[in-house]
């Protein structure tokens, strides 16, 4: 008898074996109740985050891009009623995401339709290791006027050409700039000495000023808005501001344009 | 409070991690936008899936595989079985080196740090000592049999 509880004992640890002595399942109380607390806490924590609100929109200058050189590329009439500035990264995915679902809505809709004008600005985030020789390649077509077919092109194909794809980028960017009929000498000159460096720069100082967190980032009239969005979203921002704009000039007794008309004039020019 | 029940506790919390990160991979959660030592970069490069799951999604089958043999194994009649302890040794093995493998990816080849994928791969690793550990309780309990033994009939009775 007594030889066969030594056996049922072996290979039991004795921490095992002490807790048995103390009482039974009582000693696990307290573990789950710790459980019990971590999946309250893991219920919460998830509703929170699927319930908060996304791309907070926060109230900035409208006029911020003025006070800068930095220029951007500007697509439609300067002198539309609604500015809408975007900070954009060329190998972040969201940017992609945007450039691909929502903005040829934007453009046909909004842009085409004389209702805001659109300013792309550069905001090149350091994780990514192509993303600058993309801008600069870019700012060399838009040398040659061909800067927005360059964005589509560099977005459409970013999977070929993004750090993960490749660490010599300049091969895909000579190919897509070849497709665009750009003059090919001028453009690799361009790309090869960095000529618009400066300007890229400006763009990605006037980003950290306004204090966009992420990419892209939207200025629509006084609103920031973070994130990829849908041309719904975009549409509705661009309504409200739409609905302040008359007001906010008539106070300034300006027209609304001719501040954009003088940032814009640089970038028609080149 | 024994090693099983820190080792349950631990994945408890890693479940809630990966659904997290496996929901957000699958766009219900969040929105995609590209920030500074964010997860977007991580979550959206080839490396986010495996084997046509998102990684995140490995993850989650590894915390509630790992939750599951835990909570078995804190079970009276299952508490001594040796066996237990092999399992969670084996597969948190293998988490530490897919996480391993995950990091050395985000470090090295995306440049790029998902915080939340270190605090899982963190959370691998002290589960991984952790049934290491609890295995080694087995060999001290198999050199100190007697000992055990002994105060075994008080324990039953």
């Amino acid at each position: 008898m007594a030889k066969d509880r030594v056996d049922t004992g072996r290979g039991r640890r004795a921490e095992v074996v002490k807790k048995k002595a103390k009482g039974g399942s009582n000693s696990k109380k307290p573990f789950y109740a710790g459980i019990a607390v971590i999946v309250l806490a893991g219920i919460g924590a998830l509703a929170y985050v699927s319930s908060r609100p996304q791309n907070a929109a926060t109230t900035v200058d409208p006029n911020l891009a003025t006070a800068t050189d930095a220029r951007g590329y500007v697509l439609g009439n300067p002198n539309a009623p609604v500015k809408v500035i975007e900070f954009a990264d060329f190998e972040c995915p969201a940017c992609a995401q945007f450039a691909t679902l929502s903005e040829p809505d934007i453009k046909k809709r909004l842009i085409d339709a004389g209702i805001i004008s659109y300013t792309f600005h550069d905001f090149p985030l350091s994780i990514h290791r192509n993303t600058w020789q993309a801008s600069n390649a870019a700012a060399c077509a838009d040398e040659q006027g061909k800067f927005w077919e360059m964005h589509d092109q560099l977005f459409n194909m970013q999977d070929r050409w993004n750090g993960q794809a490749t660490r010599n980028p300049k091969a895909q960017f000579e190919s897509y700039a070849r497709a665009l009929g750009l003059n090919m000498d001028q453009w690799e000159t361009c790309y090869d000495a960095r000529k618009y460096e400066a300007r890229i720069k400006a763009s990605e100082a006037l980003a950290l000023k306004s204090g966009a967190g992420q990419t892209p980032t939207f200025v629509i009239g006084t609103k920031m808005v973070p994130g990829s969005i849908s041309f719904d979203k975009f549409k509705a921002y661009v309504d409200s501001a739409l609905a302040l704009a008359p007001r906010d000039s008539a106070a300034k007794g300006a027209a609304p344009g001719d501040t954009a008309a003088k940032a814009a004039a640089p970038a028609k020019g080149s | 409070m024994t090693k099983r029940m820190m080792l349950a506790m631990l994945a408890l919390v890693g479940v809630f991690l990966s659904i997290y990160l496996t929901l957000y991979k699958l766009g219900y959660i969040g929105s995609l936008q590209c920030a500074v030592g964010s997860c977007e970069t991580v979550n959206t490069s080839r490396w986010a899936t495996f084997l046509g799951l998102p990684v995140a999604a490995w993850g989650l089958g590894f915390y509630v595989s790992a939750l599951a043999l835990s909570l078995l194994g804190v079970q009276e009649q299952y508490e001594d079985r040796r066996w237990v302890s092999v399992a969670l040794t084996g597969l948190t093995g293998w988490g530490v080196l897919f996480s391993g493998w995950l990091t050395y990816l985000e470090l090295f080849v995306i440049n790029a740090i998902c915080m939340w994928c270190v605090i899982s791969a963190v959370i691998v690793a002290i589960m991984f000592a952790i049934s290491l550990a609890d295995l080694r309780d087995f060999r001290a309990a198999d050199a100190s049999q007697h000992p055990a033994a002994i105060s075994e009939p008080m324990a039953d009775g």
